[in-house]
């Protein structure tokens, strides 16, 4: 009813108020997100109250001035949103937050999928999970051992190949999902090809596709930026959270396999972070052992797709041979 | 009886506003799903005024969303004739069904 | 006698303000459909406009509308709307000349005998500009629709090359000359919103000055300004005593089947009765002689 306020919407180009909306969130103790790409904000006059972001289907950085909570402002700042988002063609949306809102944003239709130790949490504004969960629980396999494997492959290695070689080995059945975000040099597309192709010969895995819920910009959004070294914890932990809750009980997963990385920091960091999560006796579902794979080696030193791509930019292909799979090598040449 | 021919919405999620989502559906039916913040006083009653405000539009075919927040029945009213107004493009609106 | 000291401005897209601006009691209830309402939620906030004008809250309580200019493509829409929900007035955005208010009128018979009501939308010329505050004496007397004409402060300081400053200076000669064209014709003159709510001290002296101008009443944005307005334009005791004078002397000289009033010894002619009857309703109306508020 005050009308003092009023309210504007702008993208990431408008700097100036891109800069004002990151010291706002600062002074009140939030991080700001740097991949939003169309902000709102109410101002009084002209103090900056409340504002909210959109971030491809996520909406981040709602927050609301302290001394003004309680005005229903969260209310006409996501209606706001949700028309940006609905006029750019997104429907399905999610929320990603600090979890201080979670009942007013079910009053705007959202659903909690996961709330991480009341730091972080994520809810969405459909029935997407609940179905993706029905589909994945078709493709339950019997057995001791139900191992998982998460890779975005980008592109397939032998040293993806290994690993997932090891992991079916140890498992009675193996479920392989790749990141679906097209975030990465290679599309989602190819990369699962690639997979596919390179596991062909093994007999008891499911390559999955990955979903929002699984290394996505809504679970894991600066997963996508590790190369920066920038993997933020509490990201990492409330993907690892709604794979533990709701993925892995789908698949009856009892394993999950990963990389060792011995030169990777960030990876480490995360590999470490993920037994914690996990393993931890205390979760609300079952948990989950977590088995690290040793890497294999090529004269001396790791193979990874980072160095695949940096073969490929300078076109050494005889170099490329050794550390690909023959059907990634073949669709390599063909680009 | 007409189908909606795209999905649309109107209004918005501040109190005594309801913000309403409607689609197309392939059955022959008007399918609600109302969260409402006096859900138990007059939930039946809001379905019930959905409904009928569809029927007076010569809808069917409609799937609708709402979120009440604590709107008045003319609220409501208006939002979801926008919201069907809006899914067909309608610019001659036909005021004796509104 | 009808009584227009607060005229409220409701955005047609503020729901909460669209559905509670009646319990505010202020003697006009003026939506919105033009600058408080964005583009793209124009179709909806006329809906809701529509809607409220015929709701039972706002039956006792005089409507008026601001419609979109008739050359954009919302104008006829809303009008279209608002006559056929049966809003008392219509305020016309921006009039700089007759022609505006003519086409204006012009447009609603059509729309009236088309739905075939009985009633006569009345009209509110807005001058914002220059140009209509040159032309508000004809505007004020062009049509006997038009029962008021108002001074809409922010365009019109644009359009002067100025700004709105907390001694009013720059409204002077627009006030004054509104003011003289709505009294030449005997019509309603409004004075423009105080923009500034956090600013009582100067809500209060700039609607004690356009009260003893001689302004009617005034455009107000927020609801809490109406009481506080109410109480600067009720009269004071000294006048209702006054008031009740006069027209007990018009009522007996009535009853005595006398031509001439008068108050000791003194003539009173039809003027000053029809003041008295202002000044009467204004007591009641702010609750001094047991009336509503």
């Amino acid at each position: 009813m005050d009308s003092s306020v009023s309210f504007s919407d702008f993208d990431f180009t408008n700097a100036r108020r891109v800069k004002r909306v990151e010291k706002f969130l600062n002074t009140i103790g939030l991080d700001f997100p740097s991949s939003i790409e169309n902000f709102v904000i109410a101002k009084d006059g002209n103090e900056l109250i409340a504002c909210g972001g959109l971030d491809g289907k996520v909406f981040k950085g709602i927050a609301v001035a302290p001394r003004r909570r309680g005005e229903g402002l969260i209310l006409s700042i996501m209606t706001r949103l949700i028309n940006i988002a609905y006029s750019k063609g997104i429907k399905d949306l999610f929320i990603f937050s600090t979890p201080n809102n979670i009942e007013l944003f079910e009053g705007c239709g959202f659903k909690l999928i996961e709330n991480c130790d009341n730091e972080i949490m994520l809810m969405e504004n459909n029935d997407n999970l609940a179905n993706y969960k029905n589909i994945l629980t078709k493709e339950r396999r019997d057995g001791n051992v139900i191992g998982s494997i998460v890779m975005n492959a980008n592109p397939f290695t032998l040293g993806h190949q290994y690993l997932v070689e090891q992991a079916a080995k140890k498992s009675d059945w193996l479920h392989l999902f790749v990141v679906k975000e097209d975030l990465s040099e290679f599309k989602f597309k190819d990369r699962f090809e690639l997979i596919k192709k390179g596991v062909s010969h093994i007999s008891n895995v499911t390559v999955h596709e990955g979903s929002d819920y699984i290394i996505s910009n809504a679970t894991f959004p600066t997963y996508f930026i590790k190369d920066k070294g920038r993997i933020n914890e509490l990201h990492a932990k409330l993907d690892l959270m709604v794979f533990r809750n709701h993925l892995a009980p789908a698949l009856g997963i009892t394993h999950r396999f990963v990389g060792t990385e011995p030169y990777c920091v960030v990876t480490n960091n995360y590999n470490k972070n993920m037994k914690k999560i996990l393993e931890d006796p205390d979760g609300k579902s079952n948990p989950i052992e977590v088995v690290e794979i040793q890497r294999v080696e090529k004269e001396g030193r790791a193979i990874s797709a980072s160095r695949v791509r940096e073969l490929l930019r300078v076109k050494k292909f005889d170099e490329l041979e050794k550390i690909v799979p023959a059907t990634t090598m073949k669709f390599l040449k063909n680009m | 009886m007409n189908k909606i021919k795209k999905r649309a919405y109107a209004g918005t999620l501040e109190s005594s506003d309801a913000f309403i989502e409607i689609e197309p559906i392939e059955e022959d039916e008007i399918r609600i799903e109302l969260q409402s913040s006096v859900e138990e006083m007059y939930g039946d009653d809001i379905r019930d005024l959905i409904a009928k405000v569809i029927k007076e539009m010569d809808i069917s075919y409609i799937s609708v969303r709402v979120q009440d927040k604590g709107a008045l029945d003319y609220v409501i009213k208006a939002r979801l004739q926008a919201a069907i107004l809006r899914a067909n493009d309608d610019k001659k609106i036909k005021w004796d069904k509104l | 006698m009808k009584l227009r000291r607060s005229m409220l401005f409701v955005p047609g897209s503020n729901t909460s303000m669209v559905c509670n601006a009646f319990v505010y009691r202020p003697d006009t209830v003026m939506f919105d459909l033009e600058d408080s309402v964005a583009i793209e939620e124009k179709d909806s906030a006329r809906l809701m406009v529509y809607h409220a004008l015929q709701h039972f809250t706002y039956e006792d309580i005089e409507t008026a509308v601001r419609v979109n200019p008739l050359h954009s493509i919302y104008g006829l829409l809303d009008l279209e709307a608002v006559i056929r929900a049966g809003v008392d007035i219509i305020r016309l955005p921006k009039t700089d000349t007759v022609e505006d208010v003519l086409q204006m009128q012009e447009v609603i018979e059509k729309i009236e005998f088309k739905i075939g009501t009985d009633k006569r939308t009345k009209l509110l010329a807005a001058i914002e500009s220059a140009q209509g505050v040159v032309n508000a004496v004809d505007i004020a007397r062009c049509s006997d629709r038009l029962m008021g004409i108002a001074l809409g402060a922010e365009d019109f300081v644009r359009d002067l090359h100025t700004q709105r400053t907390k001694a009013g200076s720059e409204l002077m000669v627009a006030r004054a000359q509104i003011l003289l064209a709505a009294r030449a014709a005997k019509i309603h003159a409004f004075d423009s919103v105080f923009s500034d709510v956090r600013d009582k001290e100067g809500f209060v002296k700039e609607a004690n000055y356009i009260k003893d101008l001689g302004f009617d009443g005034k455009s107000l944005i927020n609801p809490n300004q109406i009481s506080v307005l109410h109480k600067i334009f009720a009269p004071s005791g000294d006048d209702v005593e006054w008031a009740l004078d006069v027209i007990e002397a018009s009522d007996n000289a009535k009853e005595k089947g006398l031509g001439v009033v008068s108050i000791d010894g003194k003539m009173v002619d039809a003027p000053v009765i029809a003041r008295a009857q202002w000044t009467l309703e204004l007591a009641k109306a702010s609750g001094m002689l047991g009336g509503d508020e």
